[in-house]
């Protein structure tokens, strides 16, 4: 059983990374078809710009939901790379007991935003404000339940793993 | 400021969750959450203003975009004969594969906007050139290769000039040419302790490379030499914006890894994009936190109040760069970069407008400041890579690194005192700045 769920886990990883991959791909697309129009052919587009602004802003929210692990994340660990298992089980349970009850109280008033955003439309593609932004549901409740996990996992004794530097990745 | 009001409970409980470890993005995002609940404002307005910056800032594009060109750089074998190139170069010279090093990271600084990546790219390849028969310690190898990636953002392209950007508001194309000559500087400064730690430790000389070998190794460099004149060209006459010239960049090292060098496949096309995808997300989220964290900055008149505060005091221009630049030292210390850009350099910019500082010049001063925060301990990004890289001890490294760090610092205070380092190529470049 737990090792069907473990094996499941990693195959929708999978598929959100695909997501995510995939998203970044047509970002990248778009814009060289832009360019080439623009420069090229000498006649602009307005659709390809949306696109990739709605590649770009679900890429972020997916992504960060679904396929930037704990040791990609950025942070700040000059005290949490520092002490001790027990201690930073303490600090994930405070920081996602946080983290839960902010988003949690939170998510009926923003459910209600991206609802009420179904009354505005995209400039070129038409797409309905409500589905553009409905990635940030998406994203909190994922994040909610991810942090109730890592709590589940603090409170069963199992320490965040400490960080791995090398393979935090910004500027 | 009262201690009790909504707005310094908020700084508290950010400051507190970011201490204990929970990523940065979310405890901004949070901490303005909870800013709005407590202000009796609709809680939604941290997601609208999220929501909403994130997709009206066109520029930040150029992130993703910027991190996939660097990716498909590093998998094909262009950082490879790039390096041939530099040891043809500069080779031959006492200390020589240090200065390879250096030219190496310089001439990939126009083509990545990134120091992780300028490291993650060729950082392993030239440390192992380094170590190789005892030539040079491994701490040394580790030392000069973070501190010269720290050029990568300097000279553009460059992902913190474009979060720069964003928060001050203003056209990158002049800030990317404004790094030029710094970055060229920075270079500069550190081929010359190179040159005197060869010296004085007696490091090697390269064999070498006889002249009839030169004209190959520079063809086959070229079409990675051409990418910084593609791009800064392009930028320069105005023809792209930089976004568009970070798309050309991907899709020139693209083709070229798969046309020219056969050196690409669609694997690690995936890979690179994953890659690519899962760096955007972790920058993104910080990204997202502060949209809309500065929505709480602007209710409360933040950058208005510090300025207030400030002009109090009659600073003069120079003192204010001076105190910038301390309290971004000792920041960089601490801070990851992208999060000193984000948070801490908005407030600053109102006040350097107001002071009649330029804006290009303060924001290449900010990004040459953070990006030595990146080989500053105990918070130093690059120097845990390397650390990591090399398996030098971290101590060994951050004593090694420490000369390169003084002469960063010597080459940062004369961009702050000369502008003219900075804003010369924007001018003739039509900037009335």
């Amino acid at each position: 059983m737990a090792f069907a769920l473990v094996r499941a886990g990693i195959w929708l990883r999978g598929r959100a990374e695909n997501v995510a991959a995939a998203l970044l791909a047509t970002m990248f697309i778009a814009f060289i078809i832009q360019i080439v129009f623009r420069y090229v052919l000498n006649w602009p587009l307005g659709w390809t710009h949306e696109v990739c602004i709605l590649a770009w802003l679900w890429g972020v929210l997916w992504g960060a939901a679904f396929i930037v692990t704990e040791a990609d994340e950025i942070r700040f660990d000059v005290i949490y790379g520092a002490v001790s298992e027990n201690t930073r089980r303490v600090f994930s349970l405070i920081t996602g007991a946080a983290l839960v009850g902010i988003y949690g109280i939170s998510l009926p008033a923003v459910t209600d935003y991206v609802r009420f955003m179904r009354v505005e439309r995209s400039a070129y593609l038409k797409i309905p404000f409500d589905w553009l932004f409905s990635i940030y549901v998406v994203f909190a409740v994922a994040t909610l339940i991810r942090y109730l996990w890592l709590m589940g996992r603090a409170v069963r004794g199992e320490a965040p793993a400490a960080l791995d530097h090398a393979r935090i990745r910004d500027l | 400021m009262n201690l009790a009001s909504p707005f310094s409970i908020t700084l508290w409980v950010i400051t507190i969750l970011a201490l204990l470890g929970l990523p940065i993005g979310h405890a901004m995002i949070a901490g303005s959450i909870l800013y709005l609940l407590m202000a009796g404002l609709d809680m939604a307005t941290a997601a609208e203003q999220l929501l909403n910056g994130l997709y009206t800032s066109y520029v930040l594009l150029a992130v993703p975009l910027f991190l996939f060109a660097a990716e498909l750089m590093n998998i094909g074998t262009m950082s490879d004969r790039l390096l041939r190139f530099c040891n043809a170069l500069v080779g031959r010279f006492r200390g020589g594969l240090g200065h390879v090093n250096i030219v190496q990271s310089v001439i990939f600084a126009g083509i990545s906007g990134s120091a992780i990546a300028d490291v993650a790219g060729t950082g392993r390849v030239i440390i192992d050139m380094m170590t190789r028969n005892g030539k040079y310690t491994p701490s040394y190898a580790a030392a000069i290769t973070a501190a010269s990636a720290v050029i990568g953002p300097i000279i553009p392209p460059s992902i913190p000039m474009v979060l720069y950007a964003l928060v001050s508001d203003a056209s990158i194309g002049y800030r990317f040419l404004g790094g030029i000559i710094p970055g060229l500087l920075m270079g500069l400064a550190q081929m010359v302790i190179n040159a005197i730690m060869a010296r004085r430790r007696g490091f090697p000389v390269e064999e070498p490379i006889p002249a009839r070998e030169w004209p190959g190794i520079t063809v086959q460099a070229l079409p990675a030499l051409m990418m910084p004149v593609i791009l800064l060209g392009g930028i320069r006459v105005g023809i792209t914006t930089p976004t568009e010239a970070a798309a050309i960049a991907a899709a020139y090292a693209y083709v070229i890894s798969l046309v020219l060098y056969r050196s690409i496949t669609l694997r690690q096309t995936y890979d690179a994009v994953l890659a690519s995808a899962r760096s955007t997300a972790s920058i993104g989220l910080l990204i997202a936190g502060a949209l809309a964290f500065n929505y709480v900055v602007t209710v409360e008149n933040i950058p208005q109040t510090v300025r207030g505060i400030l002009s109090g005091y009659a600073l003069s221009p120079t003192v204010f760069l001076i105190a910038v630049n301390v309290v971004l030292l000792v920041l960089g210390c601490l801070l990851e970069g992208s999060t000193i850009l984000l948070v801490i350099v908005p407030i600053f910019v109102p006040t350097a407008q107001a002071l009649g500082i330029d804006l290009v010049h303060f924001g290449v001063v900010v990004v040459f400041n953070i990006m030595i925060g990146l080989v500053t301990p105990p918070y130093g990004l690059l120097l845990f890579i390397v650390a990591k890289m090399s398996k030098a001890p971290l101590g060994a490294i951050i004593r090694d690194t420490f000369p390169f760090v003084v002469a960063m610092i010597v080459a940062l205070a004369l961009i702050t005192f000369i502008p003219e380092l900075v804003l010369w190529l924007p001018r003739v470049s039509g900037y009335k700045g």
